[in-house]
C-alpha cells in the first residue's frame, strides 16, 4: 500500500516579505493550527472507530468468556466454556461449511463472469457508457427487496425457475430443502448484485493496460486469444485477487441473503436442518433470539479470526503476485 | 461500522498507479454480433427480477400460482402500493431512511475529506503509523461487534431511536483511505503553499484549495455511501423497532406479515427500489465512472 | 450484566477521550411524556397481528380523559417476541402494556421477576376466576403470582375440504366427518384412505399435526420441576413416530405455515384437512379467496379432543413508569364485554368464562362456512382439558427444533436421524 512520505512544503508558518511583522499572539495561533489541525481532522475518524469499531470488537472477546443471558444482572465468568462448546457444536461447523460454500458459489463463477464481460466491454462498442451503467443495474437493488424476489423466484413449488426448468423437461429442484441447491441460490443472489460491479472494476484495470504490450504482441502475430492469456491476465492478478479480497470480507459476513430466503418468513433458522444457515446468522439467532450473548460473541469471534486469517493470506499472496506477475 | 453490502473499490496495487484518464479508451478489438449478443443477455438477466417484481406488483397474487404467469404487467399496482401504506409506516421509513442515509453520507463525505486532505498534504508525527493503521481496519468485520453494541445503544437509551443507526456510520474506514488517495494526486503543493502564504489557516486552506479539488471524489464517496447506508439491514434490525423502522425494516415487516400477500410485498419493493433506480439513472455516468476509477487508483 | 459493562465502557471511553461526543450527543434524546403533575398520563401497548383494539382503545380514552394511549403493532409474532425479549434485557424500552403469545409464554414465566404481580397492582375485583381455568393457569406462576391476563384463547376445530372429500369418497357433510376425527388413529386411517384415492395431501404439514397432539399430552416437554424430559416421555417420541409414518405414506403437503407455498396450498387445494383454531377461518377465507366459497367447511370435532393453539395475553413489565393506570387498562381490555367486540372485528376467541356463554358470541355466525363460528368454537373450547406445564425455551423447542425437524423429514430425512437433530437441540435450549 502506498504510504511514501511526500515532503510538504507545507510546514512551519511562514509570512510573506510584505505582510508586517506582527509576532505573539497570532504567531502563537498559526504555530498550533499547524500542529493541531493534521491531528484534529484525523480524530473524527479514530474517535468513531474506537468506539463503535475497536472497543465492541474487544469487548466481544470478553463477553465471550461468560455465560452471558440477554437478561441477567450478574454474569458468569466461564473462562473458554463457550469456545469448547462451539467446536463440539455440529451447527456450527455446518454453518461455517454452509458459509464457505455460499462464498465459493458466489465468488468464483462471479470473477469468471466479471472477466467475461469486461472483455466485452472493452470492445470497441456502441455507446459504451450505456452498456456500463447497464451491467451495473442491480448494484442499485435492495438487498431486502432482492432476498425477497429471489426467495419467491426459487420457490420450490410454484416459483419461476422450477416453471421455467418444467418446461424444458427438467424435474423440478427444491430450492429450499436440498443443501447445494439452496446454496447455489443464494450464490445466485450474491452474484447477480455483484458480478457487473466487478467487471467495471476488472474493466478499468484492463484499460490501464499500456497499449504498446498489445501492438508489440500484434506485430509478433500473437492470436487475440494468446493475447489475453498471456498479456492481460498476468496483469489483471492483482485486481483480481483484490476483488477476492473485498469480497471475502463481505462473503463471509453474508446474513441479509439466507436470512430472507427463509421460506418461514422471519425465521433465523436457515432452513429446516439449516442447510442455508450462515455464521452471522447463526451468531444473530444466538444473540437475539436464543439471547445468549456468551455464545454469540464466542461465535463472532471466531467468525473474525476467520477473516482476518483470509484477509491476510489474501494479502501475502496478492504483494506476492504483483511483484512477480507483472514484473515491476 | 463497515456493512456487509459495501465494498472498497480502491486497488491497492501500485501496478496500476498510472490510470486510464481517456475512460472511453479501449484495447480490446471490434464489437461484433457475438459481442452485443451476449451482453445483452447479460443485461436481460439484470433487468428481470425488476420487471418481475413489478409484474407482481401490478397484478394479484394469485399469478404465482399460475403455471404459465403472464408477461404483461396488470393495473392493480397502485391499490397494492396503496396497501403497503395501510400495512407499514411506509411513508416514516422513507423519511428514517432519508433522514439516516442523508446524515452519514453528510458526516462521512466531511470527516474523510479532512482526515483525507491531512493523511494526504499534512506532516505530522505519526502520520505513516496512523495511516496504516486505517489501511488495516479495512479488512476489520465491524459487524461482528453487534453484541457490544447493542449493549452500549441500550445503555445509552438509544434503542429504537434513529441516532442507533447513525453514529455508528459517520465515518468509514474506507472513506477516509478513498479520498486520501485521490487528494494525494488532485492537489498540488504549490496551490497549498500558496493558501499558506496568503495567511489562510489550515480550515481555510482545506476549504479553498482542497475542497475544489477533490469534489469529484468526494461526490462519489456521497453516493457510495448514500446507497450502502440506504441498503443496510443487520444492524438496524438490531437496534430499531417496528414502529420507527427504515425502508428496508418496512419491507422486511411486509414479507414477515400476518397475511402474506405477495403483491403487496412486492409493490413494497418496487416502491423502495424506485427512487435509487431514478437516482442511478440520473447519475449512472458518474457512478460508472467513480467505480472505475476507484479501481486503478491507490 | 450492567455494572461490569458500564465499567468496561468507562474505561474505552476514557482510552479513546469519547466522554465529550458522548456527553453531547447524549442530551438529544429524551424519555417522553410522564404525567406525574396531573397532565395526562401517556400508556403504551403493543401487539402483534391483530388483535382488533383500535376501537376499543379509543374508547377507552373517551372514558378516561387523563390517558393517552399509544398503540405499536407489529406483523408476525415471532419478530415481535424477539424484540420484547431484546427490551426486556435492556431494561428499557418496552410498552406500559405487552401482549405475550401463548407459545413465547414460558420464556416469559421463566423471567416472572421482570413482570407486575397483576393480582397486586390491578383493579381488585379482577381475579383469575375471569377465565376458563387452564387459560389463568398457564400465566400463575409456581407462588401465585398472575403475570398476564388472558385475551383470547384459539380452541381448535377441524376444517376440511369437502369437495376432496366427496371426490376421495370420504362423507363430507359436518355430521358426517366426525367420526373420521374421533381419534389421531382415525384421522391418520381416514387419511390413508384419502390419499391413495386423490392426488392433494391429507395435511399441510407434519409440525401442525403434531404440535396440536403434543399440546393434548398431560406432559410436555419439561416437567413441573423443569427439567427436560423430551428423551423419557415416551408419549413424545410415539407421536413423532404416529406423524413421521404418516408423512412418510404421503400424507404430508410439506408445506411450511404461514409460507407463500402454504398459502398458496389453500386456494390450490393443496391438502384436505387443517387444524382449526377460530382465528384460522380468517386465513383460510383470505387465501382460498371467494372463488372457493363452499368448498372450505368446518366442524366441531378434534381428534383426541380438544385442543388450544395459540392465543394471548396482557402483561404489565415492571419498567412501566404507570403500572396501575396499565394494569386497569389492561384489564378492562381484557373484560369479556370488550374481548366479545374483539371477537367481532377478528374472530380472535375470548378466553373468559362469562364469554363463553354470552348470547352476542353464540350467534355469531361465519357467511363463507356457513356455520355459526362462535357456538362451534365455544363448544371446542370447553373440550380443552388441563394446561400442560411448559418449561423455560417450551416455544423454542417447538419453534426452532421439533418444526424444522418434522418439516426435514417431509424433506427427506430418515426420522431417526431427526428426532436425534431434536433431542440434541432441545438439550441445547434447555441447558
Amino acid at each position: 500500500m502506498a504510504t511514501d512520505l511526500q515532503e510538504s512544503p507545507a510546514r512551519a508558518p511562514r509570512r510573506g516579505p510584505g505582510s508586517p511583522a506582527r509576532p505573539g499572539m497570532r504567531d502563537k495561533l498559526a504555530r498550533w493550527d499547524v500542529k493541531l489541525s493534521p491531528y484534529l481532522y484525523v480524530a473524527p475518524f479514530f474517535i468513531v472507530f474506537g468506539i463503535v469499531g475497536l472497543f465492541p470488537l474487544l469487548y466481544t472477546g470478553y463477553v465471550s468468556l461468560f455465560d452471558w443471558e440477554l437478561i441477567e444482572d450478574s454474569p458468569e465468568f466461564i473462562g473458554l466454556d463457550n469456545y469448547v462448546d462451539l467446536m463440539v457444536d455440529e451447527q456450527f461447523w455446518k454453518v461455517l461449511v454452509n458459509t464457505l460454500s455460499i462464498f465459493l458459489l458466489s465468488s468464483i463463477p462471479q470473477i469468471i463472469i466479471a472477466v467475461l464481460i469486461a472483455y466485452l466491454l472493452n470492445t470497441r462498442l456502441r455507446a459504451p457508457t450505456t452498456w456500463r451503467i447497464s451491467v451495473l443495474l442491480p448494484y442499485v437493488a435492495s438487498l431486502v427487496a432482492l432476498g425477497i424476489i429471489f426467495a419467491n423466484l426459487f420457490g420450490p413449488q410454484f416459483g419461476l425457475v422450477n416453471s421455467i426448468l418444467e418446461t424444458f423437461g427438467i424435474d423440478r429442484i427444491d430450492w429450499q430443502a436440498d443443501r447445494f441447491s439452496s446454496h447455489v441460490a443464494i450464490a445466485v443472489m450474491v452474484n447477480w448484485r455483484w458480478t457487473g460491479y466487478n467487471a467495471l472494476i476488472v474493466l478499468a484495470a484492463m484499460q490501464a493496460i499500456p497499449r504498446d504490450l498489445y501492438e508489440a504482441a500484434v506485430v509478433d502475430g500473437a492470436s487475440s486469444l494468446r493475447r489475453f492469456v498471456s498479456i492481460t491476465l498476468p496483469l489483471l492478478r492483482p485486481t483480481l485477487i483484490f476483488v477476492v479480497i473485498t469480497s471475502t470480507i463481505g462473503g463471509l459476513q453474508i446474513f441479509t441473503e439466507p436470512k430472507l430466503f427463509s421460506e418461514m418468513p422471519g425465521s433465523n433458522n436457515g432452513g429446516a436442518t439449516n442447510q442455508y444457515q450462515t455464521v452471522t446468522l447463526y451468531m444473530y439467532q444466538s444473540a437475539f433470539e436464543q439471547q445468549d450473548f456468551g455464545y454469540a460473541s464466542a461465535i463472532a469471534w471466531v467468525l473474525f479470526v476467520i477473516i482476518i486469517v483470509i484477509a491476510l493470506i489474501n494479502f501475502l499472496l496478492t504483494r506476492r503476485l504483483a511483484g512477480t506477475g507483472s514484473g515491476r | 461500522m463497515t456493512m456487509t453490502g459495501s465494498r472498497p473499490t480502491a486497488l491497492p496495487t501500485k501496478a496500476l498507479r498510472r490510470s486510464a484518464r481517456n475512460e472511453n479508451r479501449s484495447s480490446g478489438g471490434r464489437a461484433g454480433f457475438w459481442t452485443y449478443g451476449m451482453l445483452l443477455a447479460f443485461v436481460a438477466g439484470s433487468v428481470f427480477p425488476f420487471y418481475w417484481q413489478f409484474l407482481v406488483a401490478s397484478r394479484d397474487s394469485s399469478m404465482l400460482t399460475d403455471k404459465i404467469p403472464p408477461l404483461l404487467p396488470g393495473g392493480n399496482f397502485f391499490d397494492n402500493a396503496a396497501r403497503v401504506f395501510d400495512s407499514v409506516p411506509f411513508w416514516k421509513s422513507l423519511g428514517n431512511s432519508l433522514i439516516v442515509a442523508g446524515t452519514v453520507t453528510f458526516t462521512t463525505v466531511l470527516f474523510s475529506t479532512l482526515a483525507g486532505f491531512a493523511f494526504a498534504k499534512l506532516r505530522f508525527r505519526g502520520r505513516n503509523g496512523l495511516f496504516l493503521f486505517v489501511v488495516a481496519t479495512l479488512a476489520v468485520p465491524t459487524q461482528l461487534g453487534i453484541i457490544p453494541l447493542y449493549m452500549a445503544m441500550s445503555e445509552f437509551g438509544w434503542t429504537g431511536e434513529l441516532q442507533a443507526v447513525i453514529v455508528p456510520n459517520l465515518v468509514t474506514a474506507i472513506g477516509v483511505f478513498w479520498m486520501r488517495q485521490y487528494t494525494v494526486e488532485a492537489v498540488p503543493y504549490e496551490l497549498i503553499e500558496a493558501a499558506r502564504v496568503d495567511g489562510c489557516s489550515m480550515l481555510r486552506t482545506f476549504w479553498h484549495v482542497c475542497l475544489p479539488a477533490v469534489r469529484p471524489a468526494a461526490a462519489f464517496l456521497g453516493m457510495f455511501t448514500f446507497m450502502t447506508s440506504w441498503n443496510d439491514f443487520l444492524w438496524p434490525l438490531v437496534v430499531l423497532n417496528a414502529d420507527n423502522p427504515t425502508v428496508q425494516l418496512a419491507l422486511e415487516r411486509l414479507q414477515s406479515g400476518y397475511y402474506i400477500d405477495y403483491s403487496l410485498v412486492l409493490a413494497g419493493t418496487t416502491l423502495a427500489t424506485v427512487p435509487v433506480l431514478i437516482v442511478f439513472v440520473l447519475l449512472g455516468r458518474q457512478i460508472v465512472a467513480g467505480i472505475m476509477q476507484g479501481a486503478v487508483k491507490g | 450484566m450492567r455494572q461490569l459493562f458500564r465499567r468496561a465502557l468507562a474505561l474505552s471511553a476514557a482510552v479513546t477521550l469519547s466522554g465529550g461526543v458522548l456527553a453531547a450527543c447524549g442530551s438529544s434524546d429524551d424519555t417522553g411524556g410522564n404525567g406525574s403533575d396531573g397532565g395526562p398520563i401517556e400508556l403504551t401497548i403493543g401487539t402483534f397481528t391483530e388483535f382488533g383494539y383500535e376501537d376499543l382503545l379509543e374508547e377507552y380514552q373517551r372514558l378516561n380523559p387523563n390517558i393517552k394511549i399509544k398503540h405499536n403493532k407489529t406483523g408476525q409474532g415471532g419478530p415481535y417476541h424477539q424484540q420484547l425479549f431484546t427490551k426486556l434485557g435492556a431494561g428499557s424500552g418496552l410498552e406500559d402494556v405487552v401482549a405475550i403469545e401463548e407459545g413465547h409464554l414460558s420464556d416469559v414465566m421463566a423471567k416472572a421477576s421482570l413482570f407486575n404481580n397483576l393480582l397486586e397492582i390491578g383493579p381488585k375485583d379482577v381475579t383469575a376466576d375471569r377465565w376458563l381455568d387452564w387459560k389463568s393457569q398457564q400465566a400463575t406462576t409456581k407462588d401465585g403470582k398472575l403475570i398476564g391476563y388472558g385475551t383470547d384463547i384459539g380452541p381448535l376445530a377441524m376444517c376440511y375440504r369437502k369437495d376432496l372429500f366427496e371426490a376421495a369418497g370420504l362423507p363430507s357433510d359436518p355430521e358426517g366427518v366426525k367420526p373420521l376425527f374421533e381419534t389421531w388413529d382415525s384421522y391418520f386411517a381416514a387419511g390413508d384412505q384419502f390419499i391413495a384415492k386423490s392426488d392433494a395431501a391429507w395435511y399441510d404439514a407434519n409440525a401442525q399435526i403434531f404440535n396440536a397432539m403434543h399440546n393434548q399430552l398431560p406432559v410436555g416437554f419439561f416437567d413441573t420441576s423443569d427439567q427436560l424430559v423430551i428423551e423419557t416421555n415416551a408419549d413424545i417420541k410415539a407421536n413423532w413416530d404416529k406423524v413421521t409414518a404418516a408423512s412418510g405414506r404421503g400424507q404430508s403437503a410439506g408445506l411450511v405455515a404461514f409460507s407463500n407455498e402454504w398459502n398458496s396450498g389453500f386456494k390450490s387445494g393443496a391438502f384436505a384437512t387443517k387444524t382449526c383454531p377460530s382465528w384460522m377461518l380468517g386465513v383460510i377465507k383470505n387465501q382460498a379467496g371467494p372463488e372457493n366459497k363452499g368448498k372450505w367447511a368446518v366442524t366441531d370435532a378434534f381428534p383426541g379432543g380438544g385442543g388450544n393453539w395459540g392465543g394471548s395475553f396482557l402483561a404489565v413489565p415492571t419498567q412501566s413508569k404507570h403500572p396501575q393506570e396499565a394494569a386497569k387498562l389492561a384489564a378492562w381490555l381484557t373484560a369479556p364485554e370488550q374481548q366479545i367486540k374483539a371477537f367481532g372485528k377478528t374472530g380472535n376467541f375470548p378466553s373468559q368464562k362469562a364469554a363463553q356463554t354470552a348470547p352476542e358470541l353464540l350467534e355469531k355466525t361465519d357467511d363463507y362456512f356457513g356455520v355459526k363460528a362462535g357456538e362451534l368454537f365455544a363448544k371446542q373450547a370447553a373440550k380443552v382439558g388441563q394446561a400442560q406445564y411448559k418449561g423455560p425455551g417450551d416455544g423454542r423447542i417447538q419453534e426452532n427444533v421439533t418444526s424444522p425437524a418434522l418439516q426435514s423429514v417431509e424433506q427427506g430425512t430418515s426420522p431417526a436421524d431427526a428426532w436425534a437433530q431434536v433431542v440434541d437441540g432441545a438439550t441445547k435450549i434447555a441447558k
